[in-house]
């Protein structure tokens, strides 16, 4: 402890008896020293994350739409609203195509991630600089690269029908206006953001494998390929379990890069659970039914939050 | 406090501020230009999207819709820019709205992250696991489970199309992750000094301002930048927490345009590259803070 009031010398020198009353009043306003340091960042939390959340269930427990919004006065209806909307002909098809979305982003982003990572790993003039560059794909605001995108994929002058056309597959497919198409295009673009941020939690993990590791595999004889799955995998599993858990997470709840390439269209087909939900409460503005598919949305991160905290316990009692 | 080594986390290790990554590659005498010439080739594809988003911003109609595509535009075309940003007032407000909402989340958030990261990752408080949770969740809430009761909340606090609404929505999205990443600078600070300090007569605010802050200044620029780039390019609390065009933030605006423009993909792609802008150049000023935060993990989607 910092200001241990046995040794702080402005204390020394007074009666047994004083000197312990004032402890005690130094050690409480001590502690009240301490906790103001947290505090405003605990209350702001709590005002502007923890209640909203908590509203979010008192809202989905009333019939608030755009009729009694502003009024007030909405009808209790209990549970309705989550009946509602899990026996609703979109909820099943959103699920699918989050999950669909989800799960065909993350295992390209991790895959290509990955192999960026060890290439990088193998150390060369320029590495970092090159590293560096690709993180600009990262930072780029999710409209930006959405919008850009949208061109990409247009009909007959988008470029990826430009470099289909290059490989030997002339086409001019308007890839976001076909439902059968959009979904796989929307996930392209995904693959793309997300390939730097895998890239580089991996990339961290692979300096954390003692080399020596490799070099006595090498005399021993394993080929690259056993040396990345029987050094590089188990050596890194923590950081690759992280990388997919979080993943998983953010991706689930991904929203501003589906809405601007096709708002959940053409005929449903990108309408992830996240796009589902702010219809269901800013273009409907039923606010009931939109705070019970939210509370239906939060379940899947939440469980995987869980998950998450209870891996990194793991981790900082291992270490 | 119990030992820092116990309280060290696989975030910390991939973070540990200072850090010098080590290099591999042992045997290699030589430098391996060749790996470099195959890297200059993969980032070029990778980042081949970007060189079409600006080079479509110079671009004519006519070299827009062409077959092949007009690789290189060639004369440049700036009226674009024009049309899009320079005589538009919409986005040229917009742009200052995301001015202003970015450099208030930023702040806000270094000043509610600062000492909260200091108390969690030094004082000896009796629920640091406890205070450390809601920190951890937050980062992976969806932003529309926010967003809803926000704007429900915030039409009867008064707060929707006002700058002070979507700055502290936004420092909800900023604040739990600016605390887990600026954490372990804390604990890479030695003990001895605030102690020392206690010795001098300093109180604890002293400490924590005089001392430990200026030795933290590179997990504070972290943080900061990162509060920049995430609220600059946020979208979801600027769709839902504002209904006047004059108040939308730039993400917004610009996502109005793409239904208002349609394919007119010149001035789209200019108002695009306009839009990062302000995020490049921050990459290419912070690039070393970025590259440490991102790998602390949590980040942004």
């Amino acid at each position: 402890m910092i200001l241990d009031t046995r040794t702080d010398p402005r204390v020394a020198g007074s009666s047994p008896a004083a000197r312990g009353a004032r402890s005690r009043r130094r050690r409480r306003l001590d502690a009240f020293g301490r906790y103001s340091f947290v505090l405003p960042a605990v209350i702001f939390l709590i005002v502007f994350m923890l209640y909203p959340l908590v509203y979010t269930f008192n809202l989905s427990l009333f019939d608030v739409n755009a009729g009694n919004f502003l009024t007030g006065g909405a009808p209790f209806v209990g549970l309705e609203n989550y009946a509602q909307f899990l026996t609703s002909p979109n909820f099943l098809p959103s699920l699918i195509i989050t999950l669909v979305f989800t799960v065909g982003s993350l295992v390209f982003q991790h895959s290509i991630g990955f192999m960026f990572a060890l290439f990088f790993n193998r150390g060369f003039p320029l590495s970092g600089l090159l590293r560096a560059l690709m993180l600009v794909v990262w930072v780029m605001p999710a409209v930006v690269s959405a919008s850009l995108w949208r061109w990409i994929f247009s009909g007959s002058y988008g470029l990826f029908n430009a470099f289909l056309g290059l490989l030997g597959i002339p086409s001019t497919e308007p890839w976001l206006v076909n439902p059968n198409t959009a979904l796989i295009a929307v996930i392209i673009a995904n693959i793309w953001v997300g390939i730097p941020f895998h890239m580089m939690l991996l990339f961290a993990g692979l300096q954390g494998v003692p080399i020596q590791l490799y070099e006595a595999a090498s005399i021993d004889g394993a080929s690259a390929w056993q040396r990345f799955w029987r050094i590089t995998v188990p050596m890194m599993r923590p950081v690759i379990v992280i990388a997919l858990l979080l993943g998983f997470v953010h991706t689930f709840k991904v929203f501003d890069l589906i809405y601007v390439m096709t708002a959940g269209g053409p005929a449903g087909a990108t309408n992830v659970l996240s796009i589902e939900v702010y219809k269901l409460s800013f273009e409907y503005f039923r606010f009931g039914d939109g705070a019970a598919a939210a509370n239906v949305l939060l379940i899947i991160p939440l469980l995987l939050s869980v998950l998450y905290l209870w891996l990194r316990r793991r981790e900082e009692s291992t270490l | 406090m119990s030992a820092p080594s116990r309280t060290v986390t696989l975030t910390e290790t991939l973070v540990t501020p200072g850090r010098k990554p080590s290099r591999r590659g042992l045997k290699s005498e030589r430098p391996k230009w060749h790996l470099t010439a195959v890297a200059i080739v993969v980032v070029g594809m990778f980042l081949f999207p970007l060189y079409w988003l600006v080079s479509t911003s110079f671009k004519s109609p006519e070299q827009l819709f062409t077959k092949p595509p007009t690789w290189v535009p060639v004369p440049v075309d700036v009226s674009n820019y024009a049309t899009a940003v320079f005589d538009n007032p919409i986005m040229m407000r917009a742009l200052g709205n995301s001015v202003i909402i970015s450099i208030g989340a930023t702040l806000m958030t270094l000043l509610l992250a600062a000492p909260a990261a200091y108390a969690l990752a030094r004082l000896r408080l009796r629920w640091t696991a406890l205070l450390l949770l809601p920190f951890l969740v937050a980062q992976l809430l969806p932003a529309i489970n926010v967003a809803l009761p926000m704007f429900t909340l915030f039409t009867q606090w008064g707060l929707v199309n006002s700058y002070a609404g979507l700055i502290l929505a936004n420092t909800v999205g900023t604040l739990p992750f600016a605390v887990i990443v600026l954490r372990p600078f804390y604990l890479t600070i030695p003990k001895e000094l605030e102690e020392a300090a206690a010795v001098d007569g300093a109180t604890r605010f002293q400490a924590f301002f005089r001392i430990v802050l200026p030795l933290v200044r590179p997990g504070l620029v972290t943080v900061a930048v990162f509060a920049f780039v995430m609220t600059w390019g946020e979208f979801v609390f600027g769709l839902t927490l504002t209904t006047q065009r004059e108040m939308q933030p730039v993400t917004v605006t610009l996502n109005s345009f793409i239904g208002l423009y349609g394919t007119q993909w010149g001035p789209l792609m200019a108002a695009s590259t306009i839009v990062a802008i302000p995020l490049i150049i921050v990459f290419v000023i912070f690039q070393r803070y970025i590259t440490s935060g991102l790998a602390a993990g949590s980040v942004k989607d």
